[in-house]
């Protein structure tokens, strides 16, 4: 088994570049991701404080745990990454193109650390937040312990097993992580904005989603590699059934955890009802891109300010934090 | 779900949808619509998911109003729904306290939150003036602006002004009589013209501080740096924006005579004021700014262009200051053609600072010498294109600093003898002689060109804009002498040069009607006949004005020592200034300043939240040409807003017309403003709009701009080429490649949308409706649709899509 993406690897290889890359994807990706760096300094944070302590009760805490949530991921998603998968990535662009992620990892924690300090959160309370709260452990739990399982070299990548099992472990991280729970608290940050609230924070956060679409589409072309390299896999029913029932079971905990974050109240101008229908439709996403078929049939994004999100952006800059420029 | 509405006064009912639709169907009412039951029934979806078990009859208004808005990309119609429902929301507050416009002048005067100095007019006459069916000829962004921050609060914070109250108070604040304030009151309401920020906010007030921008100047002098320092808190705090030129504070190195040690520079002292202004930005409408400008000769260059870096020494960055170069023409020949340029320190070669054109390059060129010759302290020689580039390079990364052209402000200052204009303001429209004693003032208004174009569309209606801005002249003029000034060197100044500013917002929009492309050399010879039509008028008025009211009195003063200027008399030393309008334009709702459409859709970011702007002018070219639909608006939404690149298009509309902003040329952006500005005897503020692959041409465009004699540029914007996933639009990143779906293992997991059974979910109420539709006919489903409790449908797929049933 040579000449694949995951595979055994030492310190002698992957030392050189070559002009025509076996995953040209994956410069590409590096590219856009350097493209796309920046950093919390360039946001004016600290503006919003007076918004911050206007902010209602149900507001607080939203937008609370959606920070606490994301400053312990942010650094999950650094762990699993280098616990698992980064030392079985046998291509130099490839590397590259998932050490920026990890970069980038570092400046999103760096942004959600200055957010904390800004406005006097609990910092023990927020870094706690994703395992103390009963459902949100849930969440990190589907993660964290399937990782534990296959971290520190207990995985073959020689075998098909061992390849699975990293398929999986990016899947868990890259797209059922990044790409549908960090999704979810995102929308919860953009309906601050659309309130009118919390804009320089939440132009931080338009900078992360940048960041984190690009990171799903790493693992996206990771993923979609893999199964080209190995036919084998999509052939066995039961993994890649297990494969559909693992995304579908992040979304259903996603979905548990709104109901239990927003019940019966609306907040933000946003209701559960909205929010499960959002979650089902970027979920039905994710297995399209992954060549699954649709589960919910969701065909509009039902959250609609998103699409503010989507078009061309002008700022008023002494008004709110710029987030257009380009770093080189 | 049984849903429950919380009445005002405590008391409950159950929720009823037939309330709500006939509620809407009072805001539709009187608007021309093809089909207001499917507008109807699209608010009702949109709602029905948002409305909570429980909800306050407040609540439900607000998400009404959530609903109506989230609808807005679809149809300009979707706008003035939102727009009237906002409206009614604020009046119905407002009428809970308030009687009539009598009742808030006295429950302002009564809280001191208005001028004594309005009670001297008839408040009958003006109350019958009012008139509130120009409400309706403000736009939904616009009123929600107003709403947020325009509106006048009482002290309790809560809103106290109703639209059309809130242009009588601006006028009452300005107008001198009864007849005038009308007069105003008309053009305001009309939206036919708008003054800036802090006049909308503070006319009429107890804090009667109505100018946009100071413009300071710091000597080389401790005493003068915490002079200056004092006095920007004070500018800052009344909400204006300050520039400050630093070129006279000596550089690093340079010997303290006092102290006979070596100085720190300038980069220190800077962060003084980064500090200051930071402090004072907390909370407050609107942030106060300040910018500081730099000769780039001054020794301490390098410094000051990464003082908006983001890393680095934190000692050394400002992030809450702007920063600009106050660019000598001898400088920009050395860049053109290729010879190095020299860096000084003002404190050993002070002559530089105040001098310009021939005399700077004189000076600058003896200056060489003796650097040459060994006979300075300090100096450095630098390739001069290698420092152009990183310039830019700055420029496109950090947004600072903008390219202000020194000599071309000062050819054009008619008060020589009073002082050399230093430097200009935050926003780069103003050029007013200044000095360390004397803060430059400037007071803004601008014409909103998109109201005066012609019914017929045939031409602009000049008549009505002389009558425009002859009010607008007489109006600024007055204010004059009702601010506030925070300092003694700011009156001092405004008393000397009494200078204005008239500036223009909606040149594009006007553009359009007119049928004429931005992108063409008709807009050109527009601009240029605008601007010198503007001059004429204000000019003349001022002229009037003076005979009226004298001339400033730095020009009496020189006539009395026998050195008059050579011209004739008037009542202000300048007169206008093209102002960005980032904030009025908005509440005109119309396009800012000369800027063409930035995009046909887009959103933008203010205080106020962020709102997505469509080009109307398009959508409604589309509807005659039967071609609008949601389809072509997310077609549209795909394109980044542009519609250059739709086949479908083609001989449909001219494509021309709609050309946005990174679509045009940077060359014909600056012709345009370089036209303006042959005849506006402030600057041109104008920001440039580069594409990507333009950037390497970077040098090149900015070269241009300074040939072409413009006198400013202002933000730099470049297209950012990395975007985030597209939430609302299908994106194929998995392309032919089959993933999962290629084994053909799962049943489940079996890809490429070959989907014939009925899904488990029905998909979107639209489908369902579409499907109910086909099954029953239009008049059931219509009847299923307004259904209310009392008569819901009985087949389960009615049921569905029945707004009542749950
Ligand atoms: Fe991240
Ligand atoms: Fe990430």
């Amino acid at each position: 088994m040579i000449n694949k993406l995951i595979g055994r690897t030492s310190v002698r290889d992957n030392i050189k570049l070559s002009e025509d890359p076996s995953y040209p994807i994956f410069k590409e990706l590096y590219e856009k991701q350097k493209k796309a760096i920046w950093f919390p300094e360039e946001l004016n944070i600290q503006q919003d404080a007076l918004d911050y302590h206007s902010l209602s009760e149900d507001e607080k805490d939203l937008f609370d745990t959606a920070v606490g949530y994301f400053c312990s991921s942010e650094l999950l998603v650094q762990n699993v990454l280098v616990n698992s998968f980064f030392p079985l990535l046998t291509d130099p662009h490839a590397k590259m193109s998932f050490s920026t992620q990890l970069f980038m990892e570092n400046i999103h924690s760096d942004f959600f650390e200055i957010v904390l300090q800004s406005f006097g959160m609990d910092r023990e309370k927020m870094y706690d937040v994703a395992f103390d709260d009963p459902i949100l452990r849930k969440k990190q739990s589907l993660i964290v312990d399937e990782i534990d399982k296959i971290s520190y070299g207990q995985i073959d990548p020689e075998t098909l097993e061992g390849q699975k099992q990293v398929l999986r472990a990016i899947l868990l991280n890259n797209i059922i992580l990044e790409g549908i729970f960090f999704y979810s608290s995102f929308a919860h940050f953009f309906a601050l904005k659309d309130m009118a609230k919390m804009k320089n924070v939440v132009s931080g956060v338009e900078l992360v989603l940048i960041d984190e679409s690009l990171h799903l589409q790493n693992g996206i072309e990771a993923i979609l590699i893999m199964l080209d390299e190995n036919p084998e896999i999509v052939k066995d029913t039961e993994y890649v059934q297990d494969i559909r029932d693992v995304i579908l079971e992040g979304t259903a905990l996603e979905i548990e955890y709104v109901k239990h974050k927003f019940g019966d109240r609306t907040i933000l101008g946003i209701s559960y009802g909205e929010l499960e229908r959002y979650l089902k439709y970027i979920t039905d996403r994710r297995l399209q891109e992954l060549g699954f078929q649709q589960e919910f049939h969701i065909t509009e994004n039902p959250l609609r300010f998103l699409q503010k999100e989507d078009v061309k952006k002008l700022i008023n800059f002494f008004e709110v934090s710029s987030t257009e420029y380009t770093n080189y | 779900m049984k849903r429950t509405v919380i009445k005002r006064d405590g008391t409950e009912e159950p929720f009823r949808t037939q309330k709500i639709i006939n509620a809407i169907f009072e805001i539709i009412e009187g608007l021309e619509v093809e089909d207001d039951y499917e507008l109807v029934f699209l608010i009702m979806k949109e709602l029905d998911l948002k409305v909570p078990e429980r909800v306050s009859t407040e609540e439900l208004d607000r998400l009404v109003l959530k609903a109506i808005e989230q609808l807005i990309p679809r149809h300009p119609v979707y706008d003035t729904l939102a727009t009237r429902q906002l409206l009614k929301l604020i009046n119905k507050r407002i009428d809970r306290r308030l009687d009539s416009f009598r009742d808030y002048l006295e429950k302002g005067f009564e809280q001191e939150l208005l001028h004594e100095r309005l009670k001297d007019f008839d408040f009958e006459l003006l109350e019958q003036s009012l008139d509130f069916e120009r409400d309706r000829l403000l736009g939904y962004f616009g009123l929600t602006t107003m709403n947020d921050r325009y509106l006048m609060k009482n002290r309790d914070g809560e809103v106290m002004e109703k639209p059309q109250w809130f242009f009588m108070r601006v006028a009452m604040g300005i107008g001198n009589s009864n007849e005038e304030i009308i007069k105003i009151y008309n053009k305001l309401s009309k939206l036919e013209y708008l003054h800036s920020t802090p006049t909308l906010f503070n006319s009429g007030t107890v804090t009667s501080q109505y100018s946009s921008c100071y413009v300071s100047v710091i000597d080389d002098s401790l005493d003068s740096i915490m002079d200056k320092a004092r006095e920007t808190a004070f500018l800052a705090k009344y909400a204006g924006g300050v520039g400050t030129d630093v070129s006279r504070i000596r550089a690093t190195g340079s010997n303290i005579a006092s102290l006979n040690a070596p100085s720190s520079g300038a980069i220190p002292f800077i962060k003084i004021f980064d500090t200051l202004v930071n402090s004072i930005q907390q909370g407050g409408r609107r942030r106060s700014s300040q910018v500081v400008s730099m000769q780039p000769w001054h020794l301490d260059i390098d410094g000051f262009l990464d003082l908006r870096e983001t890393t680095g020494n934190a000692y050394f960055r400002t992030p809450s200051l702007n920063t600009s170069l106050w660019m000598p023409d001898e400088m920009m020949r050395r860049i053109d053609q290729g010879e190095p340029i020299y860096l000084f320190d003002p404190g050993e070669c002070p002559e530089l600072v105040d001098a310009t054109g021939d005399d700077f390059k004189k000076n600058y060129a003896r200056r060489i010498e003796q650097a040459e010759a060994g006979e300075l302290e300090q100096f450095r020689q630098l390739d001069s294109q290698d420092f152009f580039k990183k310039y830019l390079f700055k420029l496109a990364k950090t947004g600072h600093p903008w390219l202000i052209f020194k000599d071309e402000h000062n050819r054009h200052n008619p008060c020589p003898e009073y002082s050399v204009i230093n430097s200009s303001n935050l926003c780069t429209e103003i050029s007013i002689p200044n000095r360390p004693d004397s803060t430059a003032v400037c007071t803004l208004a601008s014409v909103n060109l998109s109201k005066h174009v012609k019914e017929d569309k045939s031409d602009i209606d000049w008549e009505k804009l002389v009558d425009t801005l002859e009010t607008m002249t007489r109006g600024l003029d007055n204010i004059l002498d009702k601010n506030f000034y925070p300092s003694e060197a700011a009156r001092q100044n405004t008393m000397d040069l009494r200078p204005l500013g008239i500036g223009l917002m909606g040149f594009a929009e006007a553009l359009i009607d007119l049928d004429i492309p931005y992108d063409s050399e008709e807009a050109v010879i527009l601009a240029r006949k605008l601007g010198a039509f503007m001059r004429k008028i204000a000019y003349r008025t001022s002229q009037e004005l003076a005979e009226e009211r004298g001339a400033f009195r730095h020009y009496r003063e020189m006539e009395e020592q026998g050195e008059g200027y050579d011209y004739p008399p008037r009542r202000n030393a300048v007169l206008l200034a093209i102002a960005p309008t980032a904030s009025i334009s908005i509440i005109t709702g119309t396009t800012s300043s000369i800027d063409s459409y930035f995009s046909n859709i887009y959103s933008r970011d203010t205080l106020s939240g962020k709102h997505i702007v469509i080009n109307r002018q398009l959508i409604e070219d589309l509807e005659e040409k039967g071609k609008w639909s949601d389809g072509m608006a997310d077609v549209i939404k795909a394109h980044n807003g542009s519609v250059q690149y739709i086949d479908e298009l083609d001989g449909v509309i001219d494509k021309e017309l709609y050309k946005t902003a990174y679509e045009i040329h940077p060359r014909r952006q600056i012709d345009i403003a370089a036209a303006f500005q042959e005849s506006i005897d402030q600057a041109v503020s104008k920001s440039l709009y580069i594409d990507e692959h333009l950037r390497e041409d970077m040098e090149e465009i900015y070269l241009y701009a300074w040939e072409k004699k413009l006198k400013s540029t202002y933000y730099c914007f470049i297209d950012k080429v990395v975007k985030g996933e597209k939430y609302t639009e299908k994106v194929n990143k998995r392309g032919s490649r089959k993933g999962f779906g290629g084994g053909g293992a799962a049943s489940a997991a079996n890809g490429d949308s070959s989907d014939t059974s009925e899904p488990a979910e029905a998909g979107t109420q639209a489908e369902l409706e579409a499907k109910a539709r086909q099954k029953f006919g239009d008049e059931v489903v219509d009847e299923a649709l307004e259904a209310d409790a009392d008569s819901c449908p009985t087949d389960p797929m009615l049921r569905r899509i029945c707004p009542a049933c749950e």
